[in-house]
């Protein structure tokens, strides 16, 4: 039946009214439940958009094929659900891929769909041809070529199958135009129908792993919880919750394991790494039990592995057993969904007294790294207007409710540590590729996704040039999107690296960008610029009454750079805390 | 089971190279052998040979892939490959029981005189092999045997007369624990 099935299944009796292959593609979007897509049309994609009208999908028409894969990107992680990307053949196509890649290294759904050049036209370097599975291989969870009217139903349902099955990922199906020009009778498979025997789907239920585990902790006085993405991927926030209350282990998180945790709840820790909080790395390095879940244990977290955790029995659980011994040595490894793992720990955990001196511990470097960050040493005070400061009251004037998405480099980092996040799902941003010009459009598809939060976008000036074309995407469908620029007329950590570690040999750090406020008028997008700390409140609360798109131009101070910082080459234990050392 | 507990050391990029046999059962489509192929060349593995072909079932194929790296490593990147949707199955044949073989291709040089030409025979033999062709001017033979008992027989044969080799790379499939064919004496499968 189709490419990844058995020749020799047989096919499904039933058989449905002849539609074209678009069509077939259609209406198997709309029975994976799919509401809106993101896409750019083409010669090869014409098919598509000919039948479009007749289903139940809004078309985002982007202004590049990035945006669109980053727009689906957000709309999967906003919602938990599966984006979806259409781009025609050639360049729009390849338009795709960094999109694809991003979604590849953060584990989020997404299928995309390109056109090629008709069947007989492959290979013979036609107008707008290009072999984009080959080049969205290394990129992609699952990509293919469909070949056979026959087959679109399948391939369709198997990509969304495979796309957010275990370990999510990007799936890329490339349609001949003439395979969505012919007719199949060929039914939307059921779910038993479809036959993956490659696809690793991880086994559910209880995990009998969890006793050792549990008897680690019993044994353990300095426990970590460092959780990651997987845990939002699992759905499991609130089991986290509940072991970290049960056995009283304070949970730091990785960039995106963000909202794992409420920031204010009393065993949030905190965010870890390379930007992370000195009290969080400081208890990473000293802690004797250290129980990464759904993390990758990346070289942003770790640093010099060999220095990592010195003091600590590693424990890593994740759903990918490639993960697993990848980068740090594990002391115990589980091949676990992480909500089966949480679960699994929650019937074994019996109450856990409060762990005093640990905690206590915890609070006492806490309140030495707030106070040497900017977030504390109240530089606005002195009236410079500081990106801690702007995010901070974002956060503020939205109940840290809203849904925040940031590029990155220092923009990133500063949504990361001072927004103060306290639900899942609510901040998305390129942790893994680390795209600039990921949030903008990403913002785009959060705020269709997720109506019903508020959608800001934090991005510097930089990556803000990157994908700016979305602009016109958010006038034209009203997509209530709010960009807080945060403008230093640099790329901000470029500008950072090159003072620490290159002798302030500033190159091709100064950035010269457009009039940020009237480029919004000509797109008709109300638009303010803040310059004072004493601005930030004001302008805020004026972009959050638009009913569509609005921007602020935050005019930073030029040289804020993030701390602490970990040097490349270097371990936890070895942070630059500040311009002073 | 529920999960596997594995405890992983991770990859001492120090360790040791040696050479692993690993075999691969996949789905039997376009694109499989580049997937498997790119994400070792992605993570900086040669290839020693990879042979590809077809199984006793319809729509699955077999590969066999010799590649260098140090055992951490390489469990990892096993894992990797496993994850793919064209693979099916992977298992790392180095230390266990299994039985590995090639098929060589050669041509030579016809033999001078009867003592050479049973010299170039006690060669073939040895490495399960056999003359093809006797042309006037050449001779093609063929050799199968394990990969060391190959690489012997050709270094012995290039002082009678090789003049070009045709190399299959290696196949292997688990043995029997009982019947280690590696230790074969020819490298040969027994008769």
């Amino acid at each position: 039946m189709t490419a990844l099935t058995h020749p020799s299944a047989p096919q499904p009796q039933r058989q449905v009214a002849p539609r074209i292959g678009a069509r077939a593609v259609c209406e198997a979007l709309v029975r994976e439940g799919v509401t809106t897509i993101f896409g750019y049309p083409g010669g090869t994609v014409l098919p598509i958009y000919d039948v479009l009208r007749e289903f139940p999908l809004r078309h985002i028409l982007v202004r590049h094929e990035q945006g669109g894969a980053h727009a689906a990107d957000g709309f999967s992680r906003a919602t938990g659900g599966v984006g979806v990307a259409i781009a025609t053949s050639g360049p729009g196509a390849i338009n795709l891929v960094t999109g694809l890649a991003t979604a590849m290294m953060d584990s989020v759904p997404m299928v995309a769909i390109t056109g090629n050049v008709p069947r007989a036209l492959l290979g013979k370097d036609a107008f707008q041809e290009t072999d984009i599975v080959g080049i969205a291989l290394p990129v992609t969870k699952f990509a293919t070529v469909v070949m056979d009217p026959d087959e679109v139903p399948f391939a369709v349902a198997e990509a969304f199958e495979i796309a957010r099955s275990g370990r999510p990922g990007p799936v890329l199906l490339d349609f001949p135009k003439d395979v969505l020009q012919e007719e199949t009778s060929v039914p939307y498979p059921e779910p038993y129908e479809l036959r993956l025997p490659g696809l690793l789907r991880p086994v559910r239920g209880d995990v009998p792993e969890a006793d050792e585990l549990a008897e680690m902790i019993a044994a353990a006085e300095r426990p970590l919880i460092l959780s990651g993405h997987g845990v939002q991927i699992a759905d499991a926030t609130d089991l986290l919750r509940k072991v970290a209350e049960r056995s009283e282990i304070p949970v730091a998180h990785t960039l995106l394991g963000i909202g794992n945790i409420d920031e204010t709840h009393r065993l949030s820790a905190g965010y870890a790494g390379m930007h992370g909080w000195m009290h969080v790395n400081k208890m990473i390095q000293q802690c004797d039990l250290l129980i990464g879940i759904g993390c990758r244990y990346d070289d942003r977290i770790t640093g010099k592995t060999s220095t990592f955790a010195p003091n600590a029995k590693i424990v890593h659980v994740d759903v990918d057993r490639s993960e697993i011994g990848k980068n740090v040595r594990t002391d115990l490894g589980i091949v676990a969904d992480a909500g089966d793992l949480l679960a699994a720990l929650l019937r074994r955990l019996p109450q856990s007294d409060p762990r005093t001196e640990w905690m206590d511990q915890l609070a006492a470097w806490r309140e030495v790294s707030e106070a040497r960050s900017w977030h504390g040493s109240g530089a606005w005070r002195e009236g410079r207007l500081s990106a801690d400061y702007v995010v901070d009251q974002i956060g503020e004037a939205t109940n840290h409710e809203a849904t925040l998405v940031s590029d990155v480099g220092q923009n990133q980092m500063w949504a990361a540590r001072y927004f103060g996040f306290r639900k899942p799902f609510h901040h998305l941003s390129s942790g893994g590729l680390g795209t600039m010009g990921y949030s903008v459009p990403a913002a785009m598809g959060a705020a269709l996704g997720a109506p019903e939060r508020e959608t800001w976008a934090i991005v510097g000036d930089g990556g803000f040039q990157m994908t700016m074309q979305e602009l016109a995407t958010l006038v034209q469908d009203q997509i209530p999107v709010r960009i807080a620029v945060l403008n230093n007329h640099r790329l901000g950590m470029i500008r950072q690296w090159q003072e620490i570690i290159y002798d302030e040999n500033y190159h091709s750090a100064e950035l010269l960008g457009p009039d940020l406020v009237r480029l919004c008028e000509a797109y008709g997008i109300p638009a303010w610029r803040a310059t004072r700390p004493d601005e930030v409140a004001g302008v805020i609360a004026e972009a959050r009454k638009a009913p569509g798109p609005a921007l602020i131009d935050f005019h930073l101070d030029e040289a804020q750079n993030v701390y602490p910082m970990m040097l490349p080459g270097k371990g936890l234990s070895d942070m630059v805390e500040g311009a002073s050392e | 089971m529920a999960a596997a507990r594995r405890t992983i050391p991770a990859g001492d990029p120090d360790a040791e190279h040696r050479r692993h046999v690993v075999s691969a059962l996949v789905v039997d489509r376009p694109g499989t052998l580049n997937r498997v192929s790119g994400l070792l060349r992605a993570r900086s593995f040669n290839i020693e040979s990879l042979t590809v072909g077809t199984t006793h079932e319809p729509g699955r194929s077999r590969m066999t892939i010799a590649v260098r790296g140090d055992d951490g490593h390489l469990r990892q990147v096993l894992a990797q490959l496993e994850r793919l949707i064209e693979v099916l199955d992977v298992t790392d044949l180095t230390s266990a029981p299994h039985l590995e073989l090639e098929l060589v291709l050669v041509e030579l040089a016809v033999p001078a005189s009867a003592d050479e030409e049973q010299a170039v025979l006690d060669l073939l033999a040895s490495a399960g092999g056999e003359t093809v062709e006797r042309d006037a001017d050449v001779w093609r033979a063929r050799l199968t045997a394990s990969p060391e008992v190959i690489d012997r027989a050709l270094d012995a044969l290039r002082g009678h007369g090789l003049r070009s080799l045709v190399r299959a790379g290696a196949v292997a499939m688990a043995a029997h624990p009982h019947h280690d064919t590696t230790t074969n004496e020819n490298g040969a499968p027994g008769a």
